[in-house]
């Protein structure tokens, strides 16, 4: 396994090893440090993503947008979902950021996390982020990552910074908060993630 | 290799086309058109008729006389009546049957009866009773009958008034190149149908079909989930209803019927038409769900809206949102389902622009986006090129004023160069503002701006995010 010229023959593209299916399908975060950090060099395709903040407006909405936009910019792209968000997204500062505001969609409505799940696990969606008012238990976290990944689904999901303690069945968990003209993002859990990275222009 | 093959199949020959048999009579059995010369066409000329609903109300019920009936709007019916001559005692009688129904429904009819359906048709607009069994006698008959019955163009008509040409038997007698080259292939073809020449293939009338069930329960039901279990029953009926028929159902109605007072009827209705037992099925059950039911049920009713044809949808070999897959369009529908079920018909929304300038302005919430494919880019709106906050506060939020410069949870640093909108001046709600970003002690970026009116007050309008 060792050989370095079996290695090379191994990755020629026409053979799938069966190993090579837990590879993560990724998504570039449009910001090269953040990149070189996150495991398999981008946001993960489909799974929950648990974004943790101080306050609200940290800057976690702009280091997620690139990726975002570029997911609705994709040929035959699904929706992007808005589930509960605190106030209105302002529609003509995410056309400013290249959003396609047709693959944009807000739920309202009194059940987030319900509506969270079922957006989720729908299919019908790209990405979806949700703000939870109420705190999440650890037992919803875990339904909503099961969800993500039956929907192939990119699933992020804004909580305070104190649940850091708690443990979380997340695909991947960090925390931003804001330094100088950018932010300072803390990878907390990730498969080989560690480490912060600083982003001072956002 | 013949005999083991005639080993395998122990049925003599003889018998073997005995089994076919029933194939062959049921082949027999379909309303198979009839050769020409047996057909026999009544015309009802109807002149009082403004609606094409009123036809339709006259073809159902004229459907007690043949199967095979066929609208000609706006106001022309026609009937195939060959086989049902001696049911309503000949022509005479189905005249009198005919007519009588029209006097039921007020409805002047002038009717006449020939072997093709135009020939029937034209007679009865041209007011003349014929009564034409035999194809052979067609010609004779009609051609007295005047052109203008068989509604051509006036100027066509015109033209041929000037060579002489007022009747249909003369229009027969011109030489059929020569008229084809003059007055149009379209309308020798006509002439083709009328006599018989060429065969005329009608579409027939098909009722329009509703469902409407009804399921009596053995006792009086109170709890939801044996509830839900009588109801799928009905949506399995009404699933076979509607598999057969290839159709679908956009909205539904479901009524539980009490001993005394009011029905509790719970409504659906789908983004796109639908006919699988089990969605509807928990559609209805999230419904049903939220109700709160004032006395037992002791009955329970399925009401379908308009039935819609369904496509049948072909499975793709890509999930969406794989390579090669499509954007997802069937799964945003249940998913656009579901979520109003559950939260009401607002729970889901998009997002559109407008072309304003004033921040609160420019953009609306619009129905969800179209599932599938890619609407095009709205036109006419430039992106702003200026920075704008993600987020903006539906009511700018007033904010406490120190030294001259705003407040929140600590002193703002301005960070930028003040932004002037100044607009609306046309429609009464006219703003004039400066907008500057502004840190707060948090580090949280702020779109805040100062009015240019005293007393120049300052608000807090956006979140960067």
């Amino acid at each position: 396994m060792d050989d370095p010229k079996l290695a090379r023959l191994l990755e020629h593209p026409a053979i799938w090893r069966g190993r090579s299916a837990a590879r993560l399908a990724v998504l570039p975060s449009g910001f090269a440090p953040l990149d070189a950090q996150l495991p398999g060099g981008g946001w993960p395709r489909s799974g929950l993503i648990e974004v943790l903040i101080p306050r609200f407006g940290s800057g976690e909405l702009s280091l997620l947008l690139p990726a975002l936009a570029a997911l609705t910019r994709a040929v035959s792209a699904r929706w992007c979902v808005w589930v509960s968000p605190p106030l209105m997204p302002f529609a003509p500062a995410l056309v400013a950021r290249g959003v396609v505001l047709d693959r944009v969609a807000v739920v309202g409505g009194e059940r987030p996390l319900w509506a969270f799940e079922q957006v989720l696990g729908s299919g019908a969606c790209d990405a979806a982020l949700a703000w939870g008012r109420r705190q999440p238990r650890a037992r919803d976290i875990r339904r909503l990552q099961l969800a993500a990944e039956r929907g192939r689904t990119l699933g992020v999901l804004f909580r305070p910074r104190r649940a850091a303690r708690e443990s979380s069945a997340a695909a991947l968990r960090l925390s931003v908060e804001p330094a100088g003209a950018g932010v300072r993002v803390t990878l907390l859990k990730g498969r080989g993630a560690h480490g912060v990275v600083e982003l001072p222009g956002l | 290799m013949d005999e083991a093959a005639e080993s395998l199949f122990p049925v003599e020959p003889a018998a073997r086309a005995r089994l076919r048999a029933p194939a062959a009579l049921a082949r027999a059995q379909q309303p198979a058109p009839a050769a020409p010369g047996a057909e026999l066409w009544a015309g009802l000329h109807l002149p009082g008729i403004t609606h094409e609903r009123q036809l339709t109300q006259l073809a159902q019920q004229a459907q007690r006389f043949t199967p095979r009936v066929s609208l000609e709007p706006p106001d022309g019916l026609l009937l195939e009546v060959r086989g049902s001559l001696h049911l309503f005692a000949g022509v005479a009688g189905l005249t009198t049957a005919l007519t009588q129904l029209c006097g039921q429904l007020q409805r002047p009819v002038r009717l006449a009866f020939a072997p093709t359906p135009l020939a029937a048709l034209v007679a009865a607009r041209a007011g003349r009773a014929l009564q034409v069994l035999e194809p052979a006698q067609l010609v004779g008959q009609l051609a007295p009958i005047p052109l203008t019955a068989l509604r051509w163009p006036p100027q066509l008509l015109q033209r041929l008034k000037r060579i002489g040409v007022r009747s249909i038997g003369a229009a027969l007698r011109l030489p059929r190149a020569g008229f084809a080259r003059r007055f149009g292939a379209t309308e020798l073809a006509q002439l083709d149908r009328l006599t018989g020449r060429t065969r005329e293939l009608r579409t027939l009338f098909r009722p329009r079909e509703r469902f409407r069930r009804r399921r009596e329960l053995a006792c009086e039901l109170e709890s939801h989930p044996r509830l839900l279990g009588e109801l799928t029953r009905l949506l399995e009926e009404f699933e076979d209803f509607l598999r057969v028929r290839e159709l679908g159902v956009m909205a539904l109605e479901c009524r539980l019927l009490h001993r005394h007072g009011e029905a509790t009827a719970c409504r659906l209705s789908l983004a796109a038409p639908g006919a699988d037992a089990r969605h509807l099925g928990a559609l209805l059950a999230e419904q049903l769900g939220r109700l709160r039911l004032p006395q037992p049920v002791r009955a329970l009713e399925l009401r379908a809206g308009t039935l819609l044809p369904l496509t049948p949808k072909a499975h793709a070999l890509w999930q969406p949102g794989e390579q090669g897959g499509d954007a997802g369009g069937s799964e945003a529908h249940l998913l656009i389902e579901r979520l109003r079920a559950r939260l009401g018909h607002g729970a889901i929304h998009g997002l559109s622009l407008l072309d304003d300038h004033r921040p609160e302005s420019t953009w609306t919430v619009s129905p969800p986006p179209a599932p599938a494919g890619r609407a095009a880019a709205q036109p006419g709106i430039p992106a702003v090129s200026a920075r704008r906050p993600l987020w903006l506060l539906a009511v700018p939020q007033p904010l406490a004023v120190r030294a001259g410069l705003p407040q929140r949870r600590g002193a703002l640093q301005l960070v930028s160069e003040p932004e002037r909108i100044e607009t609306g001046w046309w429609d009464g709600r006219d703003i004039a503002r400066d907008y500057y970003t502004a840190l707060d002690t948090h580090g949280v970026r702020l779109w805040v701006f100062r009015e240019r009116a005293a007393p120049h007050g300052w608000f807090l309008h956006g979140i960067f995010g």
